[in-house]
């Protein structure tokens, strides 16, 4: 984390210079002098960096240049809508990928798997902003039932308890779970025509378990442990792809911010972001170390 | 916790119904605000939106022509004195009144919070006096003709309730005396206003305004195409045939002021561009005409000069030269340049509208006339910081008269540069000319505005047409899309003040 940020210091301060963004063109070159004072920018590099560490020790990831609020505070005021999106496309599309992957893998050669391994083919092939944009032509401009953009009423930190929360998250939820359902589906597709191969199935069958039981029950359990592992790391990637979704959506999480922020070179607030994304990572790593152990009892000992 | 969310989803749909019955304006806006702060960032978006809430002393009207508003009448005594009578019985939207002192207030607190962008806007003001509750007395270091100009960007403030205030809860807790009251923001999302019953310029014809920020341009065209949003800035200009097509929407084009020109290095020993003759060679062989048709889609300008028409310092007797390669070929053979030479040209590629693909359109243009130019583009974080350390010899850059006079323009970027004095802070080809310092800085300060514009004219027409220091491309266009069912007049300032719009 030292070095991340140590590098994102040095990448921003190369970059140049956000007090020419701040001030108006017609700013006197006293003003740009006086505002670059009041931001701490006129100090040498390793001093900036060290006063940072100092504070961010206390808990104190410095003020956002353009916000003027507390750069933590703007992340994490942002965070939720951002993680709300992410984890509601993880979960759409756990459920009907790992769904979708048992029956192609079960039935390889029917007409409706070879339907949804095109789509998966698509799904992973197609780019998330044409996705987004062919969503939106045809739910919001053409039919009229969805909301083009936009977060809907906010209760409890999320907006998937309103019905205008909900109408506002269907297209972006979709648009972001698009890959990520395709590549579930090959995933749990792949692994599960592993899994079904293996001695234990055979067993299974010929002691003449209903297919159903073997499947839902033995099989699937099995087919879990790989897919547990990419679903934490593509988690983290989700709420980095975001960047994407929001922007076609309007979405006020903070994929849109850190754009922003990058191109206005708010530091305090790109570093702050990389922390909380840190720390959703370190997260996210326990929470699938935690799950093994449920799914795979071998772990536990 | 499911019978708290059942209470209150049915609540949350009376709310929306009782929006919907009453008479509400939807905005879908390119940029939002980064804080409800007036004295913050003087940019025209965050200006925009804080001019619904907060109202200053004069107002520009559709075409920056000062009108009165928190002040009723002002007049001049002396050249450096400005006496200004403010309006009574006016409230602020948290019930005090709007007094003298908070006028002294807004302005002391610009001058002394150093994270102010607005500073420039007040430098030439020496002292702001109450005289009584309703009189302000203003006295300037110079005479300063452009003095009214420079109060419509200065909000104000009350006294009141922000003086003990911190700067982080004014800048999220707007209270002003403008026709908009502010309800709510979600960051990076909408803003929420309501009808002020007490404005005094009279009532309000939206109950509610809400703003939202699409800033990607097809999800913003999108919005309107739905009908989600009642009007748009800022149109692409690849959608505005779409937007066209759809039977309930308008497009309206208004020419905006900023301009778009190349800016050459006229100090550098090495630099081609010392010879004049380069510098006219290079606005003949520059096909503008094209770069408008193509690239502008028809929504842009040709410049003929530093302002457009609307701003003070406009010049109608300047005409652009029209583009003939074979004339600007003839004056690089005359400057010794028979053969052209090579050139990289740096240009921003996030600041103005299809920057990138100006500066590559102007170099297949010069490469006609034998230029080799190599386009280097960049994001704006980076363009900027270049151009003010003097490390391009060539680039593309704009300037908008925000205040619609063109002695902004004429200090910073014509004027020779001159930190101390505050001159030329964006004249980084350093063209210099005593003549033109000279005609800059009397104008600056002449009150008799006849003889000010004479003199603001002669300096462009020595700098522009005798000198060629800069290539004007052309000036922005601001599109706007809204629905057939309001009535809407786009601004020259490109502001969308919803009290105009019925």
């Amino acid at each position: 984390m030292f070095v991340s940020s140590f590098i994102v210091f040095f990448i921003m301060f190369k970059a140049g210079d956000p007090v020419e963004l701040l001030l108006p063109p017609d700013a006197t070159q006293q003003e740009v002098q006086a505002m670059r004072h009041s931001l701490g920018l006129d100090q040498s590099l390793l001093k900036q960096y060290e006063a940072f560490i100092e504070h961010a020790l206390q808990g104190d990831f410095g003020t956002s240049f353009v916000y003027g609020e507390p750069a933590l505070d703007v992340v994490l005021e942002r965070f939720p809508a951002t993680l709300e999106l992410a984890s509601l496309a993880m979960a759409f599309s756990l459920i009907f990928g790992v769904f979708l992957g048992v029956v192609v893998s079960i039935k390889p050669t029917s007409w409706y798997s070879k339907a949804i391994m095109l789509f998966s083919l698509g799904g992973i092939s197609i780019p998330v902003f044409l996705t987004g944009m062919l969503l939106v032509f045809l739910f919001s401009v053409t039919l009229g039932w969805l909301p083009s953009s936009g977060r809907g009423e906010v209760y409890l930190f999320t907006s998937a308890f309103t019905l205008d929360g909900i109408k506002h998250l269907i297209m972006p939820v979709l648009t972001l779970a698009f890959f990520e359902l395709a590549l579930i589906i090959r995933l749990s597709r792949s692994s599960m025509r592993e899994v079904m191969m293996q001695d234990y199935i055979k067993l299974a069958f010929a002691k003449g378990l209903p297919k159903r039981v073997i499947i839902y029950k033995h099989a699937l359990k099995n087919t879990l442990i790989p897919l547990i592992t990419v679903v934490g790391i593509e988690f983290g990637q989700l709420v980095a792809f975001t960047i994407v979704t929001e922007t076609i959506f309007a979405w006020p999480g903070t994929g849109k911010l850190i754009i922003d922020s990058i191109q206005n070179l708010d530091r305090p607030i790109v570093v702050a972001y990389l922390l909380v994304v840190s720390c959703m990572f370190v997260v996210i790593n326990f929470i699938v170390d935690l799950l093994y152990t449920f799914v795979d009892p071998r772990v536990r000992v | 916790m499911i019978t708290r969310l059942i209470k209150i989803v049915p609540l949350l749909l009376l709310c929306m119904g009782s929006i919907g019955m009453a008479k509400s304006l939807k905005v879908g806006l390119a940029s939002g605000v980064s804080t409800m702060d007036p004295h913050a960032f003087d940019e025209t978006a965050t200006n925009s939106i804080l001019s619904n809430i907060f109202d200053p002393l004069v107002r520009f009207d559709a075409n920056i022509t000062i009108h009165p508003d928190l002040a009723t009448s002002w007049s001049n005594p002396h050249p450096k004195v400005w006496i200004l009578k403010l309006r009574k019985g006016v409230v602020f939207h948290n019930g005090s009144a709007f007094t003298a002192d908070d006028v002294v207030y807004s302005f002391q607190r610009i001058k002394n919070w150093e994270k102010s962008g607005f500073k420039a806007r007040v430098a030439m003001i020496e002292s702001v006096q109450k005289v009584d509750d309703y009189t302000v007395k203003f006295i300037t270091k110079k005479p300063f003709p452009t003095f009214l100009r420079k109060l419509t960007f200065v909000n104000i403030l009350d006294k009141e309730t922000t003086s003990s205030k911190s700067d982080a809860w004014i800048g999220l807790h707007p209270i002003g005396t403008g026709a908009y009251k502010f309800v709510f923001w979600r960051k990076g999302n909408l803003i929420r206003l309501k009808a002020n019953p007490n404005y005094h310029l009279g009532k309000t014809f939206f109950d509610s305004v809400i703003f939202r920020v699409l800033s990607n341009n097809a999800t913003r065209t999108a919005a309107i195409l739905s009908g989600e949003v009642d009007l748009i800035n800022r149109v692409s200009v690849v959608d505005v045939k779409r937007i066209q097509k759809n039977p309930q929407l308008h497009t309206f084009v208004k020419d905006g002021l900023r301009l778009i020109y190349l800016q050459m290095d006229q100090f550098r020993k090495t630099s081609p561009f010392l010879d004049v003759r380069v510098r006219k060679a290079l606005y003949y062989g520059i096909d503008e005409d094209a770069i408008v048709k193509y690239i502008m889609k028809g929504f842009a300008t040709p410049a003929s000069e530093f302002h457009p028409s609307v701003v003070v310092g406009y010049d109608a007797s300047i005409k652009r030269v029209s583009y003939d390669p074979k004339k600007a070929k003839q004056l690089l053979a005359e400057a010794g340049y028979p053969h052209g030479f090579s050139i990289t040209l740096d240009a921003p590629n996030n600041r103005y509208i299809n920057d990138a693909q100006i500066a590559q359109a102007i170099a297949s243009s010069l490469a006609k006339i034998g230029i080799s130019v190599h386009v280097n583009t960049m994001p704006k974080a980076s363009f900027f910081p270049k151009t003010a350390r003097q490390e391009t010899s060539f680039f593309l850059i704009g300037w908008e008269s925000s205040d619609g006079d063109g002695s902004s323009m004429l200090d910073s970027v014509i004027h020779s540069k001159d930190d101390k004095r505050g001159y030329g802070r964006y004249n980084n080809g350093k063209y210099a000319n005593a003549e033109v310092d000279k005609l800059i800085e009397a104008s600056d300060a002449n009150m008799n505005p006849e003889k000010r514009l004479k003199e603001m004219q002669k300096a462009q027409y020595i700098a522009l047409v005798q000198d060629q220091n800069i290539i004007p491309l052309h000036f922005q266009v601001d599109i706007y899309a809204c629905s057939k069912k309001i009535h809407f007049t786009p601004r020259a300032d490109g502001r969308i003040w919803v009290y105009d719009i019925k």
